[in-house]
């Protein structure tokens, strides 16, 4: 197996945009294997493709919209996000974004799974999660566990 | 009579800006342009001490980073006349060319010539290459700029260590010298860049490009040869000029410039009063003429922002930033309105252009005033002028390889006292003010090219810059205004516009 990024995105100001940034936080007190790390994409927009330069498999975790139920988590493929490029919340230039990019610019693709979680709201400047996100966190941290011991 | 509001939000990552439009009958009669994003480092700097300006500052934008230090850095060396050698200057001005070359083309051909895709134009002759060259993700030049435009900041970070958000420059300054490897490695990525921008840009050689001297000169060249008409700026002229961006967009018709790149060869001289290598000045567009620019002119008014409220417009060494937000009041903005002899003026590529005298677009400029197009030409044209630039600065710092990056100042901490950096950020001109008294930062303003362009109304009530160049815009469909993307992009606001109509809770999306 080949190296392995966990790259976060989210801010942490806009309400339930921080989820990323707080699954990150929690990734963080974990110890992995020197094939995994993990990084803080903030609202980094087009300068996240560094992260997924030199490594096989990568794992993005953000804050997802109409995808389900507040609070449920997603396992999702990058196909699972070609028809709807607006429905990531956030960042102007979000995830399905940064994946079109990320063709042009490296070959061949890395393996890419995304994680999210159906967040109630963004709400500018008001730091801090909504119940029902605060509580996905540990599934979240658990789903991801779960994938790197696959 | 028909009236509309729509309300146009200008990304979320970098800018926080809305517009907020108010249509007749399809005619764009009132403008606000709304910062959605209270920056607050003014507050975050007080007390602390001067130097920490180096590393927060750096943190106020995620594209020009190095612009936000190079201005800090130069107050701090004003205030303590702190000298610095020429290799430290010659490091800085390559560092903040290459992170303007970056902003400029990811700007032009990530963001504005998608435009000229939108399924509007399906029925004009340039559609088909339009799309070849310039769909997102798709289109050559779109992936060239992809590609291309994010090496170039790699030279940043041998020098800075890291891009963005690098501190890399200090009073006396920078951290590392030149050494061989690092220019040696500078060349190879400005080389390549330098070679995507001759083939896929401008279809001919840099320097034969730039040897350009009047319109009448350009548009014989842009017809000469397939290669030329076909080439990214080719195309982007004539669709440009098919749908008629040479004749709207044209805002405030002052401008200032701070004056791009320290002089080397002045380093003797401490800032302000350093030379640049391109000049500062203020066009008086009354006039015509190019005056001296003084930054005693400068002045800030709250009236229509969310600040505590003070009479008229203050100079930053006399300014107030205490947030205040009053969302239900005829306030409407984060941003101050800074104006120049109590005038609306315009900062940006344009206005650097025109008053550093660079003849091909003062000709342009002379012909047909400064429209949205000539506003997105002079960018890319100064894209050429820095790919020269830098080579220049790269065979300058190899022609001295010993010389001294850093000159110890006698001093280790900052005196105190007041003084300003002033420098030409990718989007125009930037200004620290600093005043540092019992050994911390007493007062900070910073005043941002944004600022200037995205200005709201000031006391008086007039409309900044990018509000004036939409009012009297008559849009075609005010459910899906292209017209309105062109002309804000054309300003380089930063990345996508997403536009929602109020009235109807329709959401529309202009996707680049």
């Amino acid at each position: 197996m080949g190296t392995l990024h966990i790259v976060c995105f989210g801010n942490e100001l806009h309400g339930d945009d921080g989820f990323g940034i707080r699954v990150y936080a929690q990734l963080c007190r974990s110890t992995w294997t020197k094939d995994v790390e993990v990084f803080n994409a903030g609202i980094a927009g087009l300068n996240a493709l560094r992260f997924l330069e030199d490594c096989s498999q990568a794992i993005l975790v953000d804050a997802l919209a109409n995808f389900g139920n507040v609070g449920e988590v997603f396992l999702l493929r990058p196909e699972d996000l070609a028809d709807r490029p607006e429905q990531l919340t956030g960042h102007g230039l979000g995830i399905p974004y940064l994946l079109e990019a990320l063709k042009v610019i490296r070959e061949p693709q890395p393996d890419i799974l995304i994680v999210g979680v159906e967040i109630a709201a963004v709400n500018p400047f008001s730091p801090g999660l909504s119940d029902e996100t605060e509580h996905a966190i540990p599934k979240t941290v658990q789903l991801i566990r779960g994938l790197l011991s696959e | 009579m028909a009236r509309r509001t729509i309300q146009i939000d200008l990304n979320r990552v970098e800018g926080d800006l809305d517009f907020q439009l108010e249509l007749e009958d399809n005619k764009v009669v009132d403008a606000r342009c709304i910062g959605s994003l209270y920056r607050g480092f003014e507050q975050i700097l007080m007390s602390r001490k001067p130097k920490d300006s180096l590393v927060i500052t750096p943190r106020i934008c995620g594209i020009c980073g190095t612009a936000q230090l190079n201005a800090a850095v130069l107050a701090l060396e004003h205030i303590g006349r702190i000298p610095v050698p020429p290799t430290a200057i010659r490091i800085r001005n390559l560092c903040l060319m290459a992170e303007t070359v970056q902003s400029d083309l990811r700007q032009s051909f990530m963001f504005f010539t998608a435009d000229f895709c939108h399924s509007k134009y399906v029925d004009r002759p340039f559609y088909e290459k339009a799309r070849a060259a310039f769909l997102p993700f798709k289109g050559s030049v779109h992936r060239g700029a992809l590609e291309h435009s994010r090496h170039i900041v790699e030279i940043i970070a041998l020098f800075g260590g890291q891009w963005p958000h690098s501190s890399y420059m200090l009073p006396g300054g920078v951290t590392t010298p030149a050494s061989s490897r690092h220019i040696i490695d500078s060349l190879s990525i400005l080389n390549k860049l330098t070679r995507w921008f001759e083939q896929a840009i401008i279809g001919t050689d840099l320097d034969a490009w730039l040897a350009i001297q009047s319109a009448d000169e350009f548009f014989t060249w842009l017809t000469a040869k397939d290669a030329h008409a076909d080439s990214a700026i080719g195309l982007f002229t004539l669709m440009s000029r098919d749908i008629g961006l040479h004749n709207t967009g044209f805002g405030t018709p002052h401008m200032i410039s701070y004056g791009a790149y320290d002089d080397p060869d002045d380093a003797g001289t401490f800032p302000p009063h350093r030379k640049h290598l391109f000049r500062a000045g203020f066009l008086n567009g009354d006039t015509g003429d190019i005056e001296p620019f003084e930054q005693a002119e400068i002045t800030e008014h709250v009236r229509y922002s969310w600040f505590q409220p003070y009479q008229g417009g203050r100079h930053p060494f006399q300014g107030q930033t205490i947030p205040d937000y009053q969302p239900h009041s005829d306030r409407y903005t984060w941003c101050k309105a800074p104006r120049y002899q109590n005038k609306v003026v315009q900062t940006g590529p344009l206005a650097d252009a025109l008053i550093d005298g660079e003849p091909l677009i003062r000709s342009l400029y002379q012909a047909e005033g400064g429209n949205a197009w000539l506003r997105q030409f002079a960018r890319l044209h100064r894209t050429a002028r820095l790919l020269h630039k830098m080579r220049e600065t790269l065979r300058e710092l190899a022609a001295q390889p010993n010389a001294p990056h850093m000159i110890s100042p006698d001093e280790k901490e900052i005196p105190d006292g007041e003084g300003f950096g002033l420098v030409t950020a990718a989007r125009g001109a930037l200004g620290h003010w600093v005043q540092i008294t019992d050994g911390v930062i007493s007062r900070y303003q910073v005043v941002t090219p944004t600022a200037w362009n995205a200005s709201p109304k000031d006391s008086e009530g007039r409309h900044g810059h990018w509000e004036s160049s939409l009012i009297g815009l008559t849009v075609d469909d005010p459910d899906d205004p292209v017209e309105i993307g062109h002309i804000i992009r054309s300003h380089d606001p930063c990345l996508v516009c997403t536009v929602h109509l109020l009235d109807t809770g329709k959401r529309i999306t202009v996707w680049p």
